[in-house]
């Protein structure tokens, strides 16, 4: 029988990995656009990608809540693809991670591009390259590191969610039962060593991780050092 | 190669406007001061500027052709198999020397020219594992001119390549351009606002000022027509500030070497006409290295103001080089005139012609020409010294 704490970790790891995933797959184009993009409508779009930043995560979890349940139209439609329920699923607490998140993988993209800008891809069809060929051998090499960033955070951010995923996620042990609910969990039980071991694991984790990402960024630092 | 340009870009309030069919042969020069437009016109036949109206044909290959802003054809940029070597170089920072040589190598498709050849053409041989950082400004410009020929384009453009180097990088960076073009038979529009580097590189020159053409031309024409100009943006500076831009009145010339040494520390060109065939002019002498002085000829100008006009033949004289020459036009702006003389006037040497003409620009005082009494028709002896005869490359 694996410990109801393990089974919290494994259910958390799965749904952070998932999330950076796809974060990567849609925010990358939504970056690129972003970054590219002239209209007056730009700061619409950047307001509403960094909106969860600011937005308290239960006004989040509240409304997809509500959309994922049965009576509307998006949790309709998953169930007449899926045949099973998205609220209170593995699935909803991924979806809700993947808005949540958002801006930690965009923003940083966002810039990264920005700051590239167009002299090297110009260069790069000078020299005979076409667009996916230029994204994947100029843009991607040069903003390696932002990538990092983008997905380390995004990776971080969603291991550290909780409001979101209590109001559409509830509390199911192995599919949306999550290291922060299991530490509310053990703190509401008031077994708080427990607690203290979760909590210290994450910790100790999300500080492991953020080391990584500064110590992965720092050659880059040295080489614009060298080109001042 | 035919070049033919008929378009029009609006940047309110800049608008460039062209229309001019170039025939690209050799290196083919574009003039003009800051804000002429003459990157963007490069960026225009890179494909780099997709909102033109009008059209751009290569040959028989139509570019671009878009009419009130509806697309009808365009090539992509990629597409077009033409070369641009940006002033600020533009290498790729996450690979080496070698793999920005490589980036090129393997997206062309002919293979035409061979890696190695141009590595030691271009000498890179040794800064191959080099990272780009660690160049320096004229490295940079090299391995961008290597990687940008590597491409094998039909068309290599040059925008600025030069203009944050140092003289002696300029230099060698020219010699290595005129040298790439004569073993690939690779047609260049280069593009500069200084007329010293041009002159010495360039067959054609197309004048730019403020977005409009004011002339296409030889090169050594389109100099002395520029000493003419009166157009308010490319006019010859009356301060100093922007040595570089300043646009002194000269003559320009390309002529046979005799010797590049007499011994005594000059060279000899040979200048021959109806009237004297063995008319020489002399210049300090040229040192001879490896690949400049296979040329028969020398470019060379001579500045306005550092020749002098005299009635009698100046004999006892320690300035080496005189003419005679017959005024053809006096122009005067402000209290200096320009003074245009023809050597070697045809008319003149009856029976067998032979030898050439050559237009003279002298830059006096009006106070001189009013104490010797110029007139247009009179002969004159032009002198200048050994030095003022100037060649920018050796």
């Amino acid at each position: 029988m694996i410990s109801p704490d393990v089974l919290a970790l494994v259910t958390t790891l799965k749904m952070a990995a998932l999330t950076t995933i796809i974060l990567l797959l849609i925010g990358t184009p939504m970056a690129w656009f972003l970054a590219k993009m002239q209209s007056r409508f730009k700061v619409i779009i950047e307001a509403v990608v960094a909106l969860p930043l600011v937005l308290p995560p239960t006004v989040l979890g509240f409304y997809l809540l509500i959309a994922f349940s049965p009576q509307y139209l998006p949790g309709q439609l998953w169930q007449q693809a899926t045949g099973q329920q998205l609220a209170f699923s593995f699935s909803a607490i991924v979806i809700g991670s993947v808005l949540y998140s958002m801006p930690f993988v965009i923003q940083p993209l966002q810039k990264a591009f920005e700051q590239l800008g167009d002299p090297l891809l110009e260069a790069g069809s000078m020299l005979g390259a076409g667009a996916l060929d230029r994204f994947f051998n100029i843009v991607l090499p040069s903003t390696k590191a932002s990538f990092i960033t983008a997905a380390s955070l995004g990776f971080a951010h969603t291991v550290g969610e909780f409001g979101v995923i209590l109001m559409i996620g509830g509390n199911i042990p192995g599919e949306t039962r999550v290291l922060s609910i299991a530490l509310f969990d053990h703190v509401e039980a008031f077994d708080y060593a427990q607690a203290h071991i979760l909590a210290i694991c994450l910790l100790a984790g999300s500080m492991v991780l953020l080391a990584c990402i500064y110590l992965l960024n720092r050659p880059t630092t040295k080489v614009a050092k060298g080109q001042l | 190669m035919n070049l033919s340009l008929n378009f029009q870009l609006d940047f309110s309030p800049f608008n460039l406007t062209i229309e001019q069919t170039l025939s690209l042969q050799g290196i083919t020069g574009v003039f003009g001061h800051s804000g002429s437009g003459k990157s963007t016109l490069l960026r225009a036949i890179a494909g780099l500027e997709q909102n033109l109206v009008g059209e751009i044909f290569l040959d028989d290959t139509c570019l671009i052709n878009h009419s009130d802003r509806k697309p009808k054809t365009f090539i992509k940029p990629e597409q077009r198999h033409i070369g641009l070597v940006f002033q600020d170089s533009r290498l790729f920072p996450h690979v080496n020397v070698f793999g920005n040589l490589k980036f090129a190598a393997k997206r062309c498709q002919n293979r035409r020219v061979d890696f190695n050849e141009i590595i030691k053409l271009t000498e890179l041989s040794s800064l191959l594992h080099k990272q780009v950082y660690e160049l320096s400004g004229g490295q940079k410009q090299r391995v961008a001119l290597a990687r940008a020929i590597l491409a094998e384009p039909k068309l290599l453009l040059l925008d600025e390549p030069l203009s944050a180097l140092d003289r002696h990088a300029k230099i060698s960076l020219l010699k290595l351009m005129l040298n790439i073009q004569k073993q690939l038979q690779l047609p260049m529009l280069y593009v500069s606002h200084s007329i010293d580097e041009l002159q010495q590189v360039c067959d054609e020159l197309l004048v730019l000022s403020q977005g409009k053409v004011i002339g296409y031309g030889g090169i050594h024409q389109m100099i002395h027509q520029l000493n003419h100009t009166q157009d308010r943006a490319l006019n010859h500076a009356q301060d100093h500030t922007q040595a570089d831009d300043y646009l002194h009145q000269q003559t320009s010339l390309s002529l046979p070497i005799k010797t590049l040494d007499n011994g005594h520390g000059l060279a000899v060109l040979s200048l021959s006409s109806a009237i004297d065939e063995s008319q020489e002019i002399y210049l300090p002498a040229l040192v001879k290295n490896t690949e400049s002085v296979h040329e028969q000829t020398l470019r060379c100008f001579i500045l306005a103001s550092d020749i002098s006009i005299s009635l009698i033949e100046p004999v006892s004289s320690s300035i080496v080089n005189h003419l005679f020459a017959k005024i053809t036009a006096l122009n005067s702006l402000g209290n200096k005139v320009l003074v245009t003389a023809l050597y070697g006037d045809k008319n003149k040497g009856g029976g067998e012609i032979k030898g050439q003409e050559q237009i003279f620009f002298i830059n006096i005082s009006t106070f001189s020409q009013q104490q010797l009494a110029l007139k247009i028709g009179q002969s004159v002896y032009l002198q200048f010294k050994a030095g003022a005869v100037r060649t920018y490359l050796y």
